[in-house]
């Protein structure tokens, strides 16, 4: 939502189903069965080429994360961690930005799933004159650049009278994400046939308990990945909780980050307290990525399939 | 429930269009408030002299606009706008694609190179900037440090706040953040059709040939999406400057996020001005989300 721009691939993230079914019997199984992928490595020296490239890129890559991490001990080792724990050095404990990243994911999720599983359900099973022109006008804003509309939300958060209040982030957080939702949403209603609302609905039953009881349950592992692109996306917000937010009991994980850089980030002495803190917001962020990669990568590869 | 039920009775070419205004309901509030009000609120408040409060507006006309418009850092912030996002476009179609390729090969210890080259771009971007503007640090980052110890002290560089150096920076973190092209063409290479594949081997073609100029060529719809995505990725970047040079120095890395974020926070009677350079901004992303539009709807055709 905020930085990460999304558009859709042509095709899902699926293991490859192409191919002859593996062999099992003599030898184990080829992989060449398995993944047709791997028939481009054609020779060993190839293989090695390609490993070297990938380790040295991959440290490249991490770099960072390591020199982060080195400098996270420097002058007085552990206790630069101790003593973020015990004393800390933002208004509010790391732990709390990121409970209330979390809460504030969670709201931002609940607005952005509730709107786009309707409007996907109305854009693609639903017959209307206007359709397509409707789902083009929902999509036009996928990338709207949320500073751009600084001004405006400022002005309508002070009329909403939502300043330090989780919703106030949550709702531009939510506006923003809604037509990737919808995008989702509507390509994956595209893919539920026809046939399975048209049999509910000659038994008797109206869209709104066809959308209750056959597409919400359909649809339940695209609105998983939608979750947690809504949580990832409010984690790495930056811009409206510091628009938004001057009370630091709300202050966000991403937001600590600027109250750390400006508190000791400056002074050489405290440069490794600095890391530590810095180690410390990224823990989190770094276990939610492990758990949910998989989660991540199927939601913003699939937001459109193959017809 | 029952109006919907009697038409459906009625034709058998139904037309849904109530039920469908209410499912579309929820998000016609949404659109209404952060859209549609905010753009006529921006044209509003686009030819006014006002601040942050909105108190006492003057009307002023186009001044805002020809202000912008003669102003150079604004030029020049989406010059870089261009040039960041030309550059991690161009890294994105090789090295991505490169990464995306050989992951898709079946090496080993796949899931662990997926994060280190993914997680990048879905931790907090404040932090990555941070992070990196940590290392670039003159004094005791990371960087000059381990220059200095391995006795190559002369190339230790004051890497934030020598221009082209500073540019050269935010440069690399735009590119360190290419997670979601490696992400996508991920996606489209397990869906790749086998046959040319075996033809090429057939031929006898080495494996970076086969990338190059079977498999490359195929992705050509990806390669779209991922231009595209990192263009306007660009007009969204914040985080990736606030956090490292914060545009400086002078505004040699200023963008336009940075350019709107500090207008809109600078206090003073600018909110007219930046409500001026946020519509252009915006037509702007608008403009080039039509253009997408345009290539996934010729994309659907062709198939």
């Amino acid at each position: 939502m905020t930085t990460t721009n999304i558009l859709p691939p042509t095709t899902p993230l699926l293991p490859s189903a192409r191919g002859p079914r593996p062999r099992r019997r003599r030898l184990g199984k080829s992989p060449v069965d398995d993944n047709p992928m791997r028939m481009i490595i054609t020779t060993g020296a190839d293989r090695w080429i390609i490993y070297g490239l990938l380790i040295v890129m991959g440290l490249v890559f991490a770099f960072p994360l390591y020199a982060m991490v080195a400098k996270s001990f420097q002058g007085f080792g552990i206790n630069n961690y101790i003593s973020l724990v015990t004393d800390p050095v933002g208004e509010v404990p790391i732990v709390l930005t990121y409970v209330n990243s979390f809460v504030i994911g969670l709201i931002h999720a609940a607005f952005v799933v509730a709107i786009s599983t309707t409007a996907g359900y109305a854009l693609s099973k639903l017959q209307f004159r206007g359709r397509e022109l409707a789902f083009a006008g929902i999509i036009l804003f996928l990338a709207v650049p949320g500073t751009a509309l600084l001004v405006p939300v400022f002005h309508i958060t002070n009329q909403l009278d939502l300043f330090n209040n989780y919703l106030g982030v949550a709702l531009p957080e939510a506006a923003l994400t809604i037509p990737f939702g919808v995008l989702l949403l509507r390509n994956f209603g595209r893919n539920v046939p026809d046939s399975l609302i048209e049999a509910a609905k000659l038994d008797g039953a109206s869209h709104f308990s066809v959308f209750w009881h056959i597409f919400l349950p359909l649809a339940r592992p695209a609105v998983v990945n939608l979750i947690v692109l809504c949580m990832i996306w409010s984690l790495q917000d930056f811009l409206w909780p510091s628009m938004l937010f001057t009370n630091p009991d709300v202050t966000t994980a991403a937001q600590a980050v600027s109250s750390f850089s400006n508190q000791l980030g400056r002074s050489p002495e405290d440069f490794g307290r600095y890391n530590a803190s810095l180690v410390l917001l990224a823990v989190p962020a770094v276990l939610f990525v492990v758990f949910g990669l998989r989660f991540i990568v199927n939601g913003l590869t699939s937001g459109s399939t193959k017809d | 429930m029952s109006i919907t039920m009697r038409t459906t009775k009625k034709h058998k070419r139904r037309s849904d269009w109530l039920v469908a205004l209410i499912f579309l309901s929820p998000l016609l509030v949404i659109y209404a408030v952060y859209y549609l009000y905010s753009i006529v609120f921006l044209g509003q408040t686009s030819v006014q002299r006002i601040g942050i409060s909105l108190l006492r507006p003057v009307q002023v006309g186009f001044d805002n606009f020809a202000l912008l418009f003669t102003d150079p850092v604004f030029g020049r912030a989406i010059l870089n706008n261009l040039m960041y996002a030309g550059i991690s476009i161009s890294v994105a179609l090789t090295v991505g694609f490169f990464i995306a390729v050989t992951l898709s090969t079946g090496v080993r210890a796949r899931k662990l190179f997926y994060l280190v080259f993914l997680l990048p771009a879905l931790m907090p971007l404040s932090l990555v900037a941070t992070i990196f503007g940590s290392m670039l640090q003159e004094r005791f980052g990371v960087l000059n440090e381990t220059l200095r110890a391995v006795g190559l002290g002369s190339l230790a560089q004051s890497w934030l706040t020598t221009p082209g150096l500073a540019f050269a920076a935010v440069a690399l973190i735009f590119c360190y953040l290419i997670g979601l092209p490696i992400m996508y063409y991920t996606a489209d290479l397990s869906a790749l059709p086998t046959s040319s594949l075996e033809a090429a081997l057939l031929d006898g073609a080495g494996t970076f040939r086969i990338m190059r100029e079977i498999i490359y060529p195929m992705m050509k719809s990806t390669h779209i999406t991922v231009v595209l995505a990192l263009l306007l990725g660009s007009f969204r970047a914040l985080e990736q400057v606030l956090f490292s040079t914060d545009g400086g120095p002078g505004s040699t890395t200023e963008i336009v996020g940075t350019y709107l974020y500090s207008y809109t926070n600078s206090g003073g009677k600018t909110i007219g001005f930046a409500a001026a350079a946020s519509t252009i901004v915006l037509v702007i992303a608008l403009v080039i989300s039509l253009v997408q539009l345009y290539f996934t709807r010729s994309r659907k055709d062709e198939q």
